[in-house]
């Protein structure tokens, strides 16, 4: 079915009122959670409900229309020496701020500072086609349900958001990054609570199932090459700095998962370090390409698409483990594994969309079942 | 006889002699911190576990009976208030820090474990938890995650929902269910998110999994001395707009001083608005951000300037700065502790016109707030005694909170809405936008029991979802 | 807070109630300081579900005999004013009230039996050492004792120390630098003589001369917390007439008789001895603040070997007096003493008076958590600031199989300086 399109709030409100199942679309990255075309929900394209509305550096925030493109954000926060702290995936060229707060996970350089941090505003269309606004504009505001954050991993499955307000954070004028050579899982998950807990704050910290640690610093330029060598002695086996330009191609690439195959599915599992080994063990098994992010608070997993995304999903059940399926053909259902939220969930998305106009499937109800 | 009835199976549940139904003990739990309003609960059930609370809860739903959770009863916004036909659950005695994995930097807490407490478990690891509202040598985690408490260091960490990985919670009905998980990273809508801060009407939670963050390895204080509360708003204007996030900035005025003195001592610089600014983070990276505060301070007209970085004369600062509300009783037999907040970049225009509206009143107000934030404290001081006086108090109360929003702020940046801002939502809020929060709450509390009358305002019997719609 | 108390009526002492309940703001920053709402955890137990119970009782809006029991779990140590930040005077408001309230009371026969026996024996010298001895027989008939005296029975210690009354005077050793009275105290002086010694020896080394009035007596501490004022005045006003104006500090040694002649002027407020009584109330100085504040004139000897010391707080030291760095930096003067801080410091021992005969279950278990916390810092000796701390921990340390010596602050001082710690 094609698209409806939406360039305004009003036209959502319709589409909405229209009472048959859609979904919000706007930047075509997060192919995963968006409508099969041959099925019968219709996806409503809302990337042209885009700009910054307001802006003022010195306040640290800003509100932008919800298909806003990432770029023009990353380009307008950079000029002023600001950036999303967060660092949504950049899974391609049309990435929107709608897209990367609906997806609600971080990148790998949002190690302690997860998207719901930052959002603190929304005005969205819910499933009645009411408009409605939750949050406020400024840092902190504890009037009303917090629905700016329940906003944040939602999938355009609660309302669509047309408009949303962000805090934002200084950007390091310059960063560094050193490479560990821990051997194996075991190594790496204790180098990683190590480094977390050590008295270089670290920006990002990955782990690869060789047990590898990359850990990345950001801070004043003239201080940065101390530090960085201050964070590589801090524990054994020391690790090494990587050169300037290797540094910023590597965290370039790991935004936008260069490693995932074309035809692989990106898909995020929150984990805790704890519960990384025997995660990793089943992974190891079905050979899949996997990364952990954010001190193995995150695990990364491609997934072939070939195979059934409902393979993984149990895989993951069985792990009391849940995950986003971001990428690759669409999906009846991209959150997977262990449902989360129960009759919590079932009542807040039988409030906000009585009809059932979002995709008809709430992640509410839970799981991929 | 119903009531005896309620009585009796309250009992039976094995709450025993620890359902409170004297007189003495109904009046004991009739306010929190706010005592503008006072209310004795038809019983108190004083719960020992998990488990009894979830009882409790089932037995409430099955009798349409309302409920009020409470921890140490230390809301400013009447948020534990009782309900006079309904029940208190106390939840004090569920204090334990049940374990801390200092690996992930995680805590899993029972709700009545007080703030402070949670700290102290993780200080053996190198670990602390981040929120510190100034009453967190009191206060509950149940209590923080249900009005999203701040604190002063909030400006860097974040709110008590930004610390909150897991819950397990009982819904109003009784049914357990977890939220969230062990991960900083989450996947679906944020449901811990959304259970955090909503004033308990969501229902209670039993158990809750906590982010610790690392004890950095140095911290340093600044106390800068200003001529007048507007250039110490512009001072915390420049130290933000120069790209530096100290993990607080708090300014007090010289009423707010006086108070501070006259209660603990902590011997602050005099003459002036005080601004507080503490960093924290690596040795090296501490002395130079301090050095360009110093520097910003200076520019912006600082009379008088005193750092530290002694463990003991850090904490006399904030424990002068913790206790100023309370503290305020030595200034004033009755004080409204308000909790607007601007954008930061607009604190100056802010505090000119309370002072303003404070004048015009004759109506003496003290300040002390979370600048970084843009969260207002101004404490509205009155005597009760004196015809009129409350009112008056009041009315100055309502014009700052429109006055927050009219700047673009909010009427509440971590004290919650509670009983006492209900009337001001609406301020904040269209008809729409709270038609939608009452419809959310319906579907969660079909019987409006868990913590009725806070945050929103009952809706008219014909209030409905059509009507909100149009 | 608002209140609606007919303050008016209350006449002249009424400010000694409506004042702290005014200033209190509700906060609740007193819940975790307070000794009954740590152990039993419910809000009426609490320092400010107290202050509301008087508050409602002032206002007619509650029965008193409603309120009674939960103020009467209030040990009166005043960690609550330690901890607030509004500067309420919870101590005078809880002892006016129990003055306000005691002499209507009707208690149950043995309760009062109780009250009389106690009050009427711990602060007369003779009648204690034949309770004492009495004891001893009734210890070995427990089970013959009526229930609510064998808490008395179990707090007299097993044999009392020989009597030894103190000299009229300590005279200054080489220059004179200040002249004092001392209060012998009544208990102190039948339970552990050798506190009050000490302090005259301490003192008198440091150059203080240190007289010892005829004709004092009991400060009616005891009687006055207990909500007995008609009785704590009787014996306050032996002590106007006995302590001499010409001294510069009347010095306690007992953390509870200091903190109960501190209140003098609050005792004789609208009586015709209020002048003189609140004149002697401002000299009275603890005897660890004085020395501090005077000055050692030479520290005592290097220990010959290291001593760990663990430091308690006397509640009416600590929170009624707000004397806390003197005694701490007197012992710390001690070169080789280690000096150690407990756990829980702030928190009562339990012992607080009579309340350890009223109230026994809750005074054991303050009392076994305190020397748990006591024992866990590894001293080898335990320094208080009172007697009635001191015998407290004393008697839970044994139960525990950690007899360590209990010894006041003077007395680790007067042993380092004879080299006999």
């Amino acid at each position: 079915m094609s698209a409806l399109l939406a360039t305004d709030v009003a036209a959502v409100q319709e589409a909405v009122r229209a009472g048959r199942p859609l979904l919000p679309v706007a930047g075509g990255t997060q192919t995963a959670t968006h409508p099969d075309p041959a099925g019968p929900v219709r996806a409503l394209d809302v990337s042209g409900l885009r700009g910054v509305v307001d802006y003022d550096p010195a306040e640290l925030t800003f509100t932008a229309r919800a298909g806003t493109p990432l770029a023009e954000i990353d380009a307008m926060l950079a000029s002023h020496g600001q950036h999303l702290p967060f660092d949504p995936p950049r899974l391609g060229e049309g990435a929107t701020l709608g897209g990367a707060v609906a997806a609600g996970v971080s990148g790998p350089n949002g190690f302690a500072a997860g998207v719901r941090d930052f959002v603190i505003g929304v005005r969205f269309v819910d499933g009645s086609g009411r408009l409605a606004m939750g949050g406020g504009k400024v840092v902190k505001n504890a009037a009303g349900f917090d629905l700016p954050k329940l906003m944040a991993g939602s999938l355009g499955r609660l309302g669509v958001m047309v408009e949303l307000s962000l805090k934002v954070f200084p950007r390091p004028a310059a960063t560094a990054t050193v490479r560990f050579p821990t051997a194996g899982l075991p190594a790496g998950l204790a180098a990683i609570a190590a480094l977390a807990r050590g008295p270089v704050p670290v920006s990002a910290l990955d782990l690869t199932p060789d047990g590898a640690v990359t850990a990345r610093i950001g801070g004043d330029a003239g201080l940065i090459e101390v530090r960085a060598e201050r964070l590589a002695r801090s524990i054994e086996p020391r690790g090494e700095p990587l050169a300037p330009a290797a540094e910023s191609a590597h965290w370039e690439e790991a935004r936008r998962f260069a490693w995932v195959g074309a035809d692989e599915r990106l898909v995020v599992v929150p984990a805790a370090p704890r519960r990384v080994l025997a995660l990793d063990a089943d992974l190891h098994r079905r050979g899949l390409h996997r990364r952990y992010g954010l001190a193995a608070n995150v695990a990364w997993i491609a997934w072939p698409q070939a195979e059934p995304a409902a393979e993984l999903s149990d895989l993951l059940a069985a792990q009391a483990a849940s995950g986003v399926v971001l990428t690759g053909p669409p999906l009846p259902e991209p959150l997977i594994g262990a449902a989360t939220g129960g009759a919590f969930a079932r009542r807040i998305a039988a409030a906000l969309d009585p009809a059932g106009i979002f995709a008809g499937s709430a992640p509410a109800a839970g799981g991929a079942r | 006889m119903e009531t005896a009835d309620l009585f009796t199976e309250l009992r039976s549940l094995g709450l025993g002699e620890r359902l409170l139904t004297g007189d003495a003990q109904l009046a004991a739990f009739g306010s929190d911190a706010l005592t503008a309003f006072h209310q004795r609960p038809l019983a108190v059930a004083v719960v020992e576990s998990a488990a009894e609370v979830a009882a409790v809860v089932r037995l409430c739903h099955r009798r349409a009976v309302p409920f009020v959770a409470r921890g140490s009863g230390t809301s400013l916004s009447g948020g534990s208030l009782p309900v006079g036909e309904g029940i208190v659950i106390a939840l004090n005695r569920l204090d334990r820090v049940l374990s801390v994995d200092p690996d992930a930097r995680t805590a899993v807490v029972e709700p009545g474990v007080i703030n402070l407490a949670v700290s102290a478990a993780a200080a053996p690891h190198g670990l602390a938890y981040a929120p510190d509202p100034s009453s967190q040598s009191v206060c509950t985690i149940g209590g923080n995650l249900a009005f999203n408490s701040g604190g002063a260091h909030c400006l860097k960490h974040g709110m008590t929902s930004n610390h909150v990985l897991g819950l397990c919670v009982v819904l109003p009905d009784g049914e357990v269910v977890d939220l969230g998980g062990d991960s900083t990273e989450h996947v679906g809508p944020d449901w811990t998110a959304m259970f955090s801060g909503c004033e308990g009407l969501f229902g209670i939670a039993i158990e809750a999994t906590l982010r610790l963050v690392p004890i950095p390895e140095s911290v340093r204080t600044a106390l800068a001395v200003f001529d007048s509360l507007e250039r110490a708003g512009d001072a915390v204007a420049a130290i933000v707009g120069a790209g530096l996030v100290p993990v607080a900035m708090e300014i007090m005025d010289p009423l707010a001083i006086e108070a501070a003195e006259a209660s603990v001592s902590p011997g602050y610089p005099r003459g002036g608005a005080l601004l507080i600014v503490e960093l924290e983070g690596e040795e090296e990276v501490v002395e130079g951000e301090l050095a360009a505060v110093e520097g910003l301070l200076r520019d912006c007209g600082c009379a008088e300037m005193r750092t530290t970085a002694d463990p003991d004369e850090r904490a006399l600062i904030w424990k002068g700065r913790k206790s100023a509300f309370s503290a305020v009783g030595w200034l004033s037999p009755d004080y409204i502790v308000q909790d607007g907040v601007v954008p930061r970049t607009r604190l100056g225009e802010a505090l000119r016109e309370i002072e303003r509206l404070g004048a015009e009143r004759g109506i003496r107000v003290a300040n002390v707030f979370h600048a970084g934030d843009g969260n207002l404290h101004p404490l509205i001081l009155f005597d009760g005694r004196e015809a009129g006086a409350v009112e008056r108090a009041e009315e100055l109360a309502a014009e700052i909170l429109a006055l927050c929003v009219e700047l673009g702020g909010s009427i509440t940046g971590e004290h919650g809405v509670g009983v006492e801002k209900r009337e001001y939502m609406k301020l904040m809020f269209s008809a729409a936008d709270l038609a939608l929060m009452e419809d959310v709450r319906a579907a969660v509390d079909p019987g409006r029991l868990a913590n009725r009358g806070k945050m929103l305002t009952p809706p008219p019997p014909a209030a409905s979802r059509s009507a909100a719609a149009a | 807070m608002k209140h609606e108390i007919p303050v008016e009526e209350l006449g002249v002492r009424g400010p000694l109630m409506a004042d702290p309940i005014a200033a209190c703001v509700h906060c609740g920053f007193c819940l975790p300081s307070c000794p009954t709402y740590v152990t039993m955890g419910e809000e009426m137990d609490s320092p400010r579900g107290r202050i509301f119970l008087i508050k409602e009782v002032l206002e007619g809006k509650l029965e008193v005999e409603l309120a009674q029991p939960y103020l009467d779990n209030c040990l009166g140590c005043q960690a609550c004013e330690t901890a607030c930040p509004s500067g309420v005077r919870y101590g005078e408001l809880i002892t006016e009230f129990r003055g306000r309230v005691e002499p209507r009371r009707r208690r149950p026969v043995a309760e009062r039996a109780r009250r009389e026996l106690a009050l009427r024996t711990l602060p007369h010298g003779k009648r204690f050492r034949a309770a004492a001895r009495a004891g001893a027989v009734a210890r070995k008939l427990r089970a013959a004792v009526p229930r609510t005296v064998r808490p008395m029975v179990d707090l007299l210690p097993e044999r009392l120390p020989p009597a030894r009354p103190l000299p009229c005077r300590f005279a200054a050793q080489g220059e004179r630098r200040a002249r004092v009275a001392l209060l012998a105290g009544c208990v102190q002086q039948q339970l552990d003589p050798e506190i009050g010694w000490a302090a005259g020896r301490v003192l008198a080394r440091n150059g203080v001369e240190v007289i010892v009035p005829a004709g004092q007596g009991c400060c009616g501490s005891l009687a006055m917390h207990s909500g007995e004022a008609e009785g704590a005045r009787r014996l306050a006003r032996r002590n106007l007439a006995a302590f001499p104006e010409d001294v510069d500090a009347v010095i306690t040694t007992a953390a509870g008789c200091g903190s109960g002649m501190k209140e003098y002027g609050a005792l004789f407020l609208g009586e015709p001895e209020e002048a003189q009584a609140g004149a002697l109330a401002g000299r009275t100085r603890d005897v660890a603040d004085f020395l501090y504040a005077l000055g050692l004139a030479e520290p005592p000897p290097a220990l010959a070997c290291p001593r760990r010391v663990a430091y308690q707080d006397a509640c009416h030291l600590a929170h009624a007096q707000k004397v806390t760095a003197p005694p701490r930096r007197l012992l710390s003067a001690i070169e080789g003493l280690e000096l150690l801080e407990p756990a829980e410091a702030g928190l009562c021992c339990g012992s607080a008076g009579i309340y350890s005969l009223e109230r026994p279950e809750v005074a054991a278990e303050l009392g076994e958590r305190k020397a748990r916390n006591l024992l866990a810092t590894g001293a080898a000796i335990l320094a208080s600031g009172n007697i009635g701390c001191l015998t407290q921990l004393q008697s839970h340390l044994a139960r525990l199989g950690h007899p360590i010596p209990a010894l006041h602050t003077v007395q680790v001082l007067d042993r380092a300086y004879s080299r006999t710690l």
